[in-house]
């Protein structure tokens, strides 16, 4: 300000030849033509007229205005194959040793089923009916109660998870923070590291550190918590540059050193937002945690994969509701923690 | 000639032992070349309420943020008491001289109670300062200073941003005052305040200083605030004392000296100021 000034000789131009310039340009509409060149070249490879015709049927199809499509039909089998959600556990009587029939377990009872099968008569030559009484053991609840004690194995793994990844990006935000970093190659190795563990998929990190841990938790909690650290590393250490600097150089004219400026200035600026990264690292680290169980790193993932592979599509039906139910309530549980922390 | 030579000297040497801080041909040069102090030499008495003044760009802030280092000097001297300022001496002198800052500088998010106790965050062990844990004694002191700021119990618990301007300087003194520091730097503390709070905060700021025998060193840009509340007011243009006296000396001559720039050696002829 003070130089353009002298740059005048302290005579600024008349108003009237000032000019001030419009928001858009030529460069900017050269800009959306290009970015719409590419995305029209893009959809063709990802097929979207496809995609929308095919979704367009389906949506047809669903109102009653035609009379099948291909996509509904496909997931309209499937979806089907989910109902009724399994929530009872049976097991046949005849596998299970050391049972005493006077003294079942609580809530479980013993159906009896009647097997009709056909068995060939070596004499008659002909195919008669033998009917077999087969005997269950039933538990009304048994299969929800096993879906619920994995997802809180999973919940588990996500809350190690999320400490762990917060542990990690603590140091990784401070030297990755420009007006923190002690040094410039502290800065980059910082930011080397949180976008190399951003860049690598859990799903690709879970089957390396099953190879080292063997099938389990430690394998899943240990992948989500260095892919969180990618992320959360970059966003404090983001807020950190973006604090206010005021307060920081309060602390530091009455001779507070680095850490303590950043615990007594900067924390309580970024606290909030600080809360916000690490409970979508939660909820995420939830939701991938039944992903990563794919891979056998533990939790209901891989009872999910078991279910599936097996075409227990009743069961697989219920381990979904029950993932849907703990993200939904987590999410009204996290919110109104955030309410509280940062309101 | 000769005797007036010594009287003088004496006079001076006399003035500057008794200096509590003293700028000895301070100089800082800023890379772009401009010279923001250029051969300041001023002393400081004890306890005494010396305002700098001087027109936007003329090092007012410069001084005062060099006392605690924040920022460095190109060349020159600086004494405090008997210490002089170097960046080794820095850390122990920091704890000697407090700053209260012209946007208040606290934390917005935290009460009134951790910003004040902010203030000693650099003096408690490493783990009290990350836990944000202030000895008993600390507390006390907050609550002292709140209160004698003119803060009542309620404004402890009450976030920083829920204060007025006047209230948050108020805070902002609180904080200045809670290690009884021997200097409190004050960077133009009522320029973001109406006419009647800044006096108010002034009146209380030289009050509280002088219950506690602090110097104060203040940068204004009110004149009149200045003639009204300080024991002495230095004027700096151009990064170069113009004036040192007593306020009843600072009449409307020297002021339109020490900012139009009249009658000035060395000095260009009269030049708009702005920025």
């Amino acid at each position: 300000m003070r130089e353009a000034i002298l740059e005048t000789g302290g005579h600024p131009r008349p108003a009237t030849e000032w000019h001030l310039r419009a928001p858009y340009d030529w460069r900017a509409a050269l800009a959306v033509l290009l970015i719409a060149l590419a995305l029209i070249w893009s959809g063709q490879r990802m097929e979207v007229g496809k995609m929308l015709r095919l979704t367009g049927e389906a949506v047809l199809a669903g109102v009653g205005l035609q009379e099948e499509s291909q996509v509904g039909k496909g997931l309209g089998r499937m979806i089907g194959a989910l109902f009724p959600f399994v929530i009872a556990d049976k097991q046949e009587m005849a596998r299970l040793s050391d049972i005493d029939r006077d003294n079942l377990p609580r809530f479980t009872r013993i159906e009896t089923v009647e097997v009709t099968s056909y068995h060939l008569n070596a004499e008659t030559l002909q195919a008669e009916p033998q009917v077999e009484t087969k005997e269950y053991l039933v538990h009304p609840f048994g299969y929800l109660i096993k879906v619920l004690s994995k997802m809180v194995e999973t919940f588990e793994i996500a809350i190690w998870a999320t400490i762990i990844a917060v542990l990690l990006s603590i140091p990784l935000a401070f030297f990755g923070a420009r007006n923190y970093t002690p040094n410039r190659f502290a800065y980059s190795a910082s930011r080397g590291i949180v976008s190399f563990l951003r860049s690598m998929p859990e799903l690709i990190i879970a089957m390396f550190l099953v190879l080292g841990f063997g099938f389990g938790a430690i394998a899943g909690y240990l992948a989500l918590g260095l892919h969180g650290a990618g992320f959360l590393g970059k966003f404090y250490a983001e807020d950190i540059e973006g604090a206010d600097p005021k307060p920081q150089e309060a602390l530091t004219a009455l001779g507070a050193g680095k850490f303590r400026v950043l615990r007594a200035a900067v924390l309580p600026q970024v606290a909030p937002s600080y809360v916000a990264y690490t409970l979508y690292i939660l909820d995420r680290n939830v939701r991938m945690a039944a992903v990563i169980g794919l891979v056998g790193a533990g939790g209901i993932g891989q009872e999910l994969k078991g279910r599936y592979d097996t075409f227990d599509y009743g069961h697989v039906g219920t381990i979904l509701l029950v993932i849907f139910l703990t993200v939904f309530v987590l999410d009204q549980v996290a919110a109104r923690l955030r309410a509280r922390l940062i309101g | 000639m000769a005797a007036a030579a010594i009287i003088n000297a004496a006079l001076a040497t006399g003035r500057e032992g008794q200096a509590h801080l003293s700028f000895r041909g301070l100089r800082k040069v800023y890379a772009d070349g401009v010279a923001a102090l250029d051969g300041v030499t001023a002393h400081v008495a004890r306890g005494e309420f010396c305002v700098v003044l001087g027109p936007s760009g003329s090092g007012k802030s410069t001084l005062l943020r060099a006392v605690n280092g924040l920022t460095d000097l190109t060349a020159g001297e600086m004494v405090l008491g008997d210490t002089v300022l170097t960046p080794k001496t820095l850390h122990s002198i920091r704890r000697r001289v407090a700053m209260v800052h012209q946007q208040f500088n606290l934390v917005e998010r935290v009460s009134v109670a951790a910003n004040v106790l902010s203030g000693a965050v650099a003096e408690v062990p490493g783990w009290r300062a990350m836990l944000g844990w202030y000895p008993p004694a600390l507390r006390q002191r907050t609550c002292e200073v709140v209160a004698r700021v003119g803060l009542d119990e309620l404004h402890l618990t009450r976030r920083a941003s829920a204060l007025s301007g006047g209230q948050q300087q108020r805070v902002g003194i609180a904080r200045a005052l809670l290690l009884k520091p021997e200097i409190i730097l004050a960077d133009e503390p009522v320029a973001s305040l109406d006419p009647a709070i800044s006096r108010e905060v002034l009146g209380l700021l030289r009050e509280a200083a002088r219950e506690q025998g602090a110097t104060v060193l203040c940068s204004l840009h009110q004149t009149d605030l200045a003639r009204e509340f300080a024991d002495r007011i230095i004027g700096m243009r151009k990064g170069r004392v113009v004036f040192d006296g007593k306020p009843a000396l600072f009449d409307a001559r020297a002021e339109a000296e020490l900012y139009e720039g009249l009658a000035v050696p060395g000095a260009e002829p009269k030049e708009k100021i702005y920025a």
